[in-house]
């Protein structure tokens, strides 16, 4: 991370031998020249037209028509039909829930305990480096593999986390078996997996607090809570905006941790949207009704994601 | 910063080192069942030193045909973030530093692609794919993370190209580079440092990528995070930990190590940059 602030330093010292080529030709040099701004766009453009804008089209093209699976093709127009269809599938309404309630809970629990142990590991002291390289472990720990693994921790025979629960008298919990523990387990697991990456963003951004503020802060008498409630809070609110977007763009795209913990289970209690859809689309072949939950799950998504960004603007102006 | 006196110091200090056990308690625990024989694996109380086992990494890793598809997963993760690389560092460069008209509207559509979920592009992925005898090969999978690779880069890349002084490329320039010379001489060797550890990103996210991956692959280009999908299935009937925690372990390491390899690479480019500039 810190790699980033070198080339700049480079660059400056590399800029003043480099431009003795003389003034002269100053008439030459066109900043402006949108033709070869182009060139530098067209791979991405062409990539990501081809890749990510078609698919989006075909995708509603799909939702719009009745799906022949002798063909595998879409087949006639019939308009809103496959809409009217999810919207009224129970099933898909509670897995819109199901992916709400873990957002809500999930996002803010990563936040508040990311900047928390950022704080702890901010105290100086000869161990602090190799705890910051350690803590970030988790973070490339493939979320498949940490459902996977979690799962045998909080198995309810032979998991070491009932065992532990057990001699000081609690349990055996049925951590996946339960409803509402299944969804405590997909949070716990998904924030085991992502608070280090918080934690990281965090601590860049606690490390550049400027100092001088909080040495005012002490001569004017401030105690720790009002330093930390109007002092530390408001200049660190870009950051934890800046990471609580990067994590919502995560978040919303839940499914490996999914399907390797709890597949969903039981019941719907843990089904996020995009396992349901993936469920109904390569499993029922119901490709009609997958696409148009997904064209659903695409606009709900972009929208709360505008809404997000001016948000965070707006957080960021404010202070 | 904010701790006074020592005994707060001790308790931030101790509950930073408690923290950072809790969250590698997990990794610790998948190593030791990765060395274990079954009859090790499913006892109460749990043994924390038993004898030590290969056996998950030979006999299943070879029923299994892990190391095929450990070789699948690097070629579809170098693949897509060198594409998306040059892709994504390109765009982010005419994004940042030339003046175009519609540079704020384009800008604003490919961060917003970043937003887009994946499962709405897969059910055409599928069909297309299918429809062209595309589906299980490498450069499928490879295009269907460039979705994904694509706007991260940009986004990462368009801070970084922001923070490089102008004078820089306005130099090259009067040289006598073109726009191409001076990004490829100048602008790419200067962000270095940057484009690596986004690179570095790139390729952790196409390295455990699995929905994408699950409808393209079938058997030939099958990735690990496919594989251990399956292995986690068929954990409910018991019997696979140590087969799953020998995979995760292989999993890991590749991208510690790549890490701490790069590390060194990205130390000497600080020391270069602080020495011979």
């Amino acid at each position: 991370m810190s790699a980033v602030r070198t080339p700049s330093s480079r660059a400056r010292a590399a800029g003043p031998a480099r431009g003795s080529g003389g003034p002269l030709r100053r008439r030459g040099l066109r900043l402006g020249e949108p033709g070869t701004a182009w060139v530098f766009l067209t791979p991405a453009i062409v990539l990501l037209a081809g890749m990510l804008l078609y698919p989006i089209i075909y995708t509603v093209w799909v939702s719009l028509s009745d799906f022949d699976l002798s063909t595998f093709q879409p087949g006639d127009w019939v308009g809103l039909k496959n809409y009217e269809t999810v919207i009224n599938d129970p099933g898909f309404l509670e897995s819109l829930k199901v992916t709400g309630i873990y957002l809500v809970i999930a996002l803010p629990v990563q936040l508040v305990l990311g900047f928390a142990i950022a704080f702890l590991l901010n105290v100086e002291w000869r161990g602090r480096g190799v705890l910051r390289a350690l803590f970030l472990i988790p973070m490339v720990v493939a979320p498949v593999v940490a459902g996977g693994v979690w799962r045998m921790l909080l198995d309810p025979l032979w998991g070491v986390v009932n065992y532990a629960l057990g001699l000081v008298g609690v349990g055996p919990v049925e951590w996946i078996g339960d409803p509402t523990l299944a969804m405590v387990s997909l949070i716990v697991i998904d924030s085991w997996r992502w608070t280090p990456f918080v934690v990281l963003v965090a601590s860049a951004g606690i490390m550049a607090l400027p100092s001088d503020v909080y040495e005012a802060a002490k001569s004017d008498g401030a105690s720790r809570w009002q330093t930390l409630r109007h002092v530390t809070v408001p200049l660190l609110v870009p950051v934890i905006a800046a990471a609580f977007i990067v994590r919502w763009l995560g978040a919303v795209k839940m499914f490996d941790i999914a399907l390797a913990a709890t597949k969903g289970g039981p019941g719907q209690a843990t089904d996020v949207v995009n396992l349901y859809i993936y469920e109904k689309g390569f499993r029922g072949l119901e490709f009609g009704s997958a696409s148009s939950m997904a064209t659903i799950v695409l606009v709900i998504t972009m929208i709360i994601t505008y809404f997000l960004f001016r948000l965070s603007r707006y957080l960021e102006n404010r202070w | 910063m904010v701790s006074s006196g020592r005994l707060g110091r001790a308790a931030a200090i101790g509950g930073a080192i408690l923290a950072t056990l809790v969250f590698l308690f997990p990794v610790i625990y998948m190593v030791g069942i990765s060395f274990k024989l079954p009859r090790d694996i499913f006892t109460v109380p749990p043994r924390w030193f038993s004898e030590l086992t290969f056996d998950n990494y030979t006999s299943y890793f070879h029923q299994a045909r892990i190391l095929p598809r450990m070789v699948n997963t690097v070629i579809v993760a170098a693949g897509s973030a060198i594409v998306s690389m040059v892709a994504g560092a390109m765009a982010g460069y005419a994004l940042t530093r030339m003046r175009m008209r519609g540079a704020g509207v384009m800008a604003g559509v490919i961060l917003a692609s970043r937003a887009v979920p994946p499962i709405a592009l897969v059910v055409p992925m599928f069909l297309v794919a299918r429809r062209l005898g595309l589906t299980d090969q490498y450069i499928t999978v490879i295009l269907a993370y460039v979705t994904f690779l694509v706007p991260y880069v940009v986004w990462l890349m368009r801070a970084f190209f922001r923070s490089l002084p102008k004078e820089l490329e306005e130099a090259a320039m009067l040289d006598g580079c073109g726009r191409f010379g001076a990004f490829f001489r100048i602008i790419v060797p200067c962000s270095l440092p940057g484009l690596i550890s986004t690179m570095i990103y790139c390729i952790i996210l196409a390295w455990e990528e699995l929905l994408f991956a699950l409808i393209l692959t079938n058997d030939k280009a099958v990735t690990i995070p496919v594989a251990i999908a399956g292995i986690a299935a068929d954990t409910e009937n018991g019997g696979l930990w140590g087969p799953l925690a020998a995979v995760g372990v292989l999993t890991v390491l590749p991208v510690v190590i790549f890490a701490l390899v790069v590390q060194k690479y990205l130390v000497k480019g600080l020391a270069d940059g602080a020495t011979k500039g």
